[in-house]
């Protein structure tokens, strides 16, 4: 393939410290585009290859050396199109969820790995001792990383650019959460960019590997460069036009969200108990700007730039320079734990950062070991002195360091909700859905984003198909449940495709699936239109499914938590509301093709995945 | 009739001090519309994207009814 990708991929085989090039068709790249398309695609021929060799990939240890981890670009990554840093990074098992690995990540280190000349990085086995990869214009090596262990993710970082004396090179990393082997540990680039979900630092570290420095002079070629330089152009406009890219995200980053979706009565508070946050303004998008904001940091090549610098001048929780938070993980460290303090958030989401934890799980998981305490069901000695009420910022200051640590009852929040609460005898206050703890959008106050949670793949996960750009920032209706089937489905697909592309999914307020044939068409020479991409995201989105159903995973795990089927709303705008899922799931399986979750053989004839 | 206005993200350009925690209380006329109100505050309706009354979606044309409403604005505001 001549034009926007590199032609080569790397496999590394870590076990037998080899490695070595291949390349992926045309007509594969036709099919599935890039980055998590890809990524699914050779997931997929994996689980045949265990299967054929006797291996139940439904038993199969997620921190085993089989376990494959695959760093993944695509055809608009490291180009002129806005907003194209980013990198998709998957594995056939996530240690925390069960389920499929996957996970997209800001940064650089997508388009690095591009000019480095790959497209992208299969890595299976386990060394005995720690390495690290460093790929540099093209040639390849893999290194000792005894003296990086322990190393958080900035010292990680600094130590490999200063080595190899590459000062703006990506480094993809795992900091001391993944080296525990945390289940919610996540590979970090540029210091504050996470492949955020599903613990895809705990596979990393499982291989022993610290860390992937990547750097180059390559470039893609461009199929059509006048008509791609013209597109690049528009979509710029419309991105600097677009209230919400030109304006909202810059200003105020993702946190603009808070207070929104405060008003609306759906900001998750207290592990869920309610949807109403009287302080929320205090960790507000406006607070942070006013109070603790430095400047704005785009990724590579970004023109909306919702990224953060930030401080904190005074108090316990000083700190001169990090990065974020945004809005997630405003919302996790310190929304549904209600401790409401701005500067405790940063503080605690910047130890996630440097020892490398997605702040969406922990934060969740602290607050859900509150509720569990606050119900008497945590042994005193279990709680070692910690007061462990809502709202105390300490208790969650403590509680994140001591889960990168796994010390105390550290090791049950880094464990996950669910087994977390299962262990302490409360399994329905783990708000999690397939394992992964859900994001911050209350689904009782907006139907479709419920659905959404209940049938992603990897779990319960908002950025799987974000509806809520439709419910509460566009113009439908939150509460009903009717057209929520086709709603999500379009979503969930078009998602996929933006994470195959792969940029970043902010493009997609402003931009839609013509732009995307805008883009991809110029690049690689195709003649594409966006009925050929939603089909190819449906595509991605199935072949994900067919995977997780090889994990025993079906309709039955396409539920919510039992709060929010049965409880209603006790207070505010969202009063009264419980998520009929049924309905909506019924609905949208049969606008999927499936039965009971599973795909149906006509739909997998149709998609041309037999 | 007394209602509370809250003002979010840019529109607090205009009005730095109006917060969640401390809203603008305004007397106004019965069968006063959203969109006279916008008028009032001196915002044109351009950048007012999001309109909430007591958290309900709401639009311009709509005549606020019940003493004490909360009515919330936003300008096109996203992120994920
Ligand atoms: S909008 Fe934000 S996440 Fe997306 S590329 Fe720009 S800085 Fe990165």
């Amino acid at each position: 393939m001549e034009f926007g990708y590199m032609n080569k991929w790397l496999k590394v085989n870590l076990t037998l410290k080899e490695f070595k090039d291949f390349s992926i068709s045309e007509d594969i790249l036709r099919k599935y585009v890039g980055g998590k398309g890809i990524a699914v695609h050779l997931l997929w021929k994996y689980v045949s290859k265990l299967e054929e060799k006797g291996i139940n990939v439904k038993d199969f240890d997620a921190l085993s050396s089989e376990n494959m981890l695959i760093f993944a670009t695509g055809p608009v990554t490291g180009t002129r199109s806005p907003n194209s840093g980013r990198h998709h990074v998957m594995a056939l098992k996530s240690p925390l969820t069960g389920s499929i690995g996957s996970g997209n990540s800001g940064g650089r280190w997508g388009a690095k790995l591009k000019f480095a000349g790959y497209d992208g990085i299969v890595v299976i086995g386990k060394t005995e001792k720690p390495v690290y990869i460093s790929i540099i214009d093209g040639s390849v090596e893999i290194h000792d990383a005894t003296e990086l262990w322990g190393k958080n993710s900035i010292e990680t970082s600094n130590h490999l650019r200063n080595k190899h004396d590459k000062k703006r090179a990506g480094v993809s990393c795992i900091g001391p959460a993944g080296e525990n082997l945390v289940p919610m540990a996540v590979i970090i680039n540029e210091e504050h960019r996470a492949v955020g979900r599903t613990g895809l630092g705990a596979v990393m570290a499982s291989k022993n590997l610290k860390a992937i420095i990547v750097e180059g002079n390559s470039k893609p070629n461009i199929a059509k460069p006048d008509e791609f330089n013209l597109k690049v152009k528009e979509h710029v406009e419309k991105l600097k036009e677009n209230g919400v890219t030109g304006e909202g995200l810059p200003t105020y980053g993702t946190a603009v969200l808070v207070n929104i979706i405060n008003q609306n009565g759906m900001f998750p508070t207290k592990n869920w108990q309610t949807g109403v946050n009287p302080d929320a303004e205090k960790i507000s998008g406006e607070t942070l700007t006013e109070e603790y904001l430095i400047d704005k940091h785009p990724c590579w090549g970004c023109v909306v730039a919702c990224g953060r610098k930030t401080k904190v001048d005074k108090g316990n929780y000083k700190i001169t320079y990090t990065e974020g938070p945004e809005y997630e993980s405003i919302w996790a460290l310190g929304g549904t734990t209600t401790i409401n303090n701005m500067a405790a958030v940063i503080k605690a989401n910047h130890y996630c950062d440097i020892f490398g934890m997605d702040p969406i799980s922990v934060g969740s998981s602290i607050a859900a070991a509150m509720e569990l305490n606050e119900k008497g069901m945590i042994p005193e000695e279990d709680l070692q002195g910690i007061d462990l009420r809502f709202g105390n910022a300490d208790a969650v200051i403590e509680l994140t360091w001591m889960t990168a640590f796994r010390q105390g009852l550290g090791f049950w929040i880094g464990e996950g909700s669910r087994k977390m609460c299962q262990h302490y005898g409360s399994p329905d206050l783990s708000m999690s859905v397939k394992g992964l703890e859900m994001p911050a959008y209350d689904p009782r106050g907006a139907k479709g984003i419920g659905l959404n949670y209940a049938t992603g793949n990897r779990g319960g996960c908002h950025v799987t198909g974000y509806t809520i750009a439709a419910e509460i920032l566009g113009d439908v209706d939150r509460f009903t449940t009717e057209g929520k089937a086709e709603l999500t489905k379009i979503f969930q697909d078009f998602t996929s495709l933006v994470n195959s592309s792969v940029n970043c999914l902010f493009l997609t307020f402003a931009l839609g699936l013509d732009e995307y044939a805008e883009m991809i068409g110029p690049i690689t020479g195709w003649d594409v239109n966006s009925d050929e991409l939603l089909t190819i995201g449906e595509r991605i989105t199935n072949l994900e499914r067919m995977i997780i159903n090889k994990f025993g995973i079906t309709g039955k795990d396409d539920t919510l938590p039992k709060r929010l089927l049965e409880e209603k709303m006790p207070e505010g705008p969202s009063k009264g509301q419980t998520v009929d899922l049924d309905t909506m799931k019924e609905e949208y399986y049969e606008l999927r093709g499936w039965v009971d979750g599973i795909p149906s053989e006509e739909k997998i004839i149709e998609l041309g995945l037999k | 009739m007394k209602i509370f206005v809250k003002v979010f993200a840019s529109l607090r350009k205009k009005y730095p001090n109006i917060t969640d925690l401390n809203p603008l209380e305004m007397e106004i006329d019965k069968g006063t519309t959203l969109a006279q109100l916008i008028a009032r505050l001196n915002f044109n309706q351009e950048e007012v994207k999001i309109i909430l009354v007591n958290g309900l979606r709401a639009s311009v044309e709509d005549i606020i009814n019940e003493e004490g409403s909360i009515i919330s604005f936003f300008p096109a505001v996203g992120g994920g």
